[in-house]
């Protein structure tokens, strides 16, 4: 399995267990997880957000066997986050950039949005978009008052055809017309038992658009398994979610 | 890991809901309710209609009711949760006394049109006391501004240690430690709790590493109850994720939700 939804690094506002390289390593490993994409927690409230980034390339090197993907975190508002990329792309061989707006003081609809989105699509990597990082119910003052919303990215990546983008810890209507083909989701937060959520989401976008995610450290992995255990699907589709698809995005 | 509660938990959701349609049960959405559970290995489901204005008039609750009471009838796995407004005053009292003695419902459901511990609880409180069935009530500790508005008078940890102060002979079930908000506020609000008329449901769409073990050290094994409130597969997770003993995942379960029942003092008149 490769899980696409996971991190390292403190976070200011709670206390993370199995928060650095070997010890998440160990943990996904212990779920049968056997790759993972990778992004460092302290991207959100850096200022200059690429220091995590190179937290993270350091952090990596422990990992001799190539289990994590790395991807970067960018701030397309901050200075030299175009020179930023191509270090994480070609010094770091990072797989992805995850954007992270509310944090980052911006719009996802601006133009800074876009410069960033044109970038990623000439390094032909994917974007990242979490909905949110924690849920905004339970949010530390400091921290965003509400979700980016499942919405707002589904517009974004039906107007920036030419850019990938991965949607994460968000749910999408089942039926929410003409999916983008650009836009994968991954299914942390889908249901899947009560209303088969999660079947009729894939029978609309397409099992080839669908990620298999955790969210850990933030979030226990078990929730994560039993929605991808109790979808519906071909062994052939199953196995497209569960690493297929993502070994395609990130390889 | 296991994809199914097993068996011999006799797993119990203790917050769950049945949902109006067309001003009648909707069945569709109750099938899936049942769907997900067999799916999940959960053999009963505490279901209630939740009104959440700020003012539910006692005929709205009995509307609700009757829903909840249809559900009731089509599966004997579904067991009612009256729901409640005491600012219906003396007819909601008889509201609750048909839902709990002659429609069989097994506890009452609030949401936030109160605090647990408001003065207008009082002949509400009481009477659930003398009829020995609990109180649910949906509870959380909001930080974000839309959830404060939309309830600003949703109960939390310390609402409920004041509710048991003052209706010292009422049982409480404070409605999904995952269901929004700041949940560890609430467990360290918590942590020191004593009383045998308090337990916490686990329920809700967060699933924070170590939030049900953090919940079980806080307020004690004794003090949990298995629920979904619809987040099926996020309850099952994190009830593994907790690393129980065995004795613990039993209370927690169905053994805790059983002892409330065994509290309940009246019997089922014929409807």
């Amino acid at each position: 399995m490769f899980d696409i939804n996971t991190s390292i690094g403190h976070w200011p506002f709670r206390r993370l267990t199995r928060n650095t390289v070997p010890e998440l390593k160990d943990y996904l490993q212990s779920f049968g997880i056997s790759r993972a994409a990778v992004c460092h927690n302290h991207a959100a409230c850096y200022q200059n957000c690429h220091d995590a980034n190179i937290e993270l390339y350091e952090a990596l090197q422990q990992d001799k066997e190539g289990f994590f993907v790395g991807i970067a975190t960018l701030n397309p508002t901050y200075a030299a986050w175009q020179r930023d990329l191509e270090c994480c792309v070609k010094k770091f061989n990072f797989r992805g950039v995850r954007i992270l707006p509310k944090y980052h003081n911006y719009l996802l609809n601006s133009r800074a949005s876009w410069e960033l989105f044109d970038a990623a699509a000439e390094y032909k990597i994917p974007v990242i978009i979490p909905n949110e990082l924690v849920n905004c119910r339970q949010r530390f003052w400091m921290e965003p008052e509400e979700a980016l919303g499942a919405g707002n990215i589904f517009a974004t990546a039906s107007r920036f055809s030419d850019t990938t983008f991965v949607a994460m810890e968000t749910a999408f209507p089942e039926t929410p017309g003409r999916h983008p083909q650009n836009l994968y989701v991954e299914m942390s937060r889908f249901l899947s038992c009560y209303g088969r959520k999660l079947n009729k989401f894939i029978a609309a976008a397409g099992a080839d658009h669908v990620l298999f995610g955790s969210g850990a450290p933030f979030k226990e992995i078990e929730p994560a398994l039993l929605k991808l255990y109790h979808t519906e699907l071909s062994d052939s589709d199953r196995l497209l979610i569960a690493r297929g698809n993502a070994e395609k995005l990130f390889g | 890991m296991f994809y199914r509660m097993p068996e011999k938990y006799h797993t119990v959701d203790v917050h769950n809901h049945v949902w109006f349609k067309n001003g009648t049960l909707d069945g569709e959405r109750m099938h899936d309710l049942l769907i997900a559970s067999d799916l999940l290995g959960i053999e009963k489901l505490c279901v209630s209609v939740p009104l959440t204005n700020p003012y539910a008039a006692p005929e709205k609750c009995r509307q609700a009711n009757d829903v909840t009471y249809q559900a009731m009838q089509y599966s004997d796995r579904l067991l009612g949760f009256c729901f409640a407004d005491a600012a219906g005053g003396e007819e909601m009292i008889k509201e609750v006394d048909r839902c709990i003695c002659k429609l069989g419902m097994v506890g009452i459901k609030m949401y936030h049109q109160h605090k647990l511990q408001d003065r207008i609880q009082k002949d509400l409180m009481q009477r659930a006391a003398e009829l020995g069935v609990p109180v649910l009530m949906h509870a959380a500790m909001a930080r974000n501004a839309a959830t404060i508005e939309r309830g600003p008078l949703c109960s939390h940890a310390g609402d409920f240690l004041e509710a048991l102060e003052v209706y010292p002979d009422t049982m409480f079930i404070q409605g999904h430690i995952g269901g929004g908000g700041d949940w560890q506020w609430n467990l360290r609000t918590l942590e020191t709790i004593e009383s045998d008329n308090y337990w916490i449901d686990l329920s809700g769409s967060v699933i924070d590493a170590g939030i049900l073990r953090d919940t079980v050290d806080a307020v004690g094994a004794d003090r949990v109850l298995f629920a979904t409130d619809g987040s099926f597969e996020e309850a099952v997770g994190k009830l593994q994720a907790a690393h129980l003993s065995e004795a613990e995942i039993l209370k927690i379960t169905s053994g805790n939700f059983n002892k409330i029942m065994q509290r309940r003092k009246v019997a089922v008149k014929n409807v």
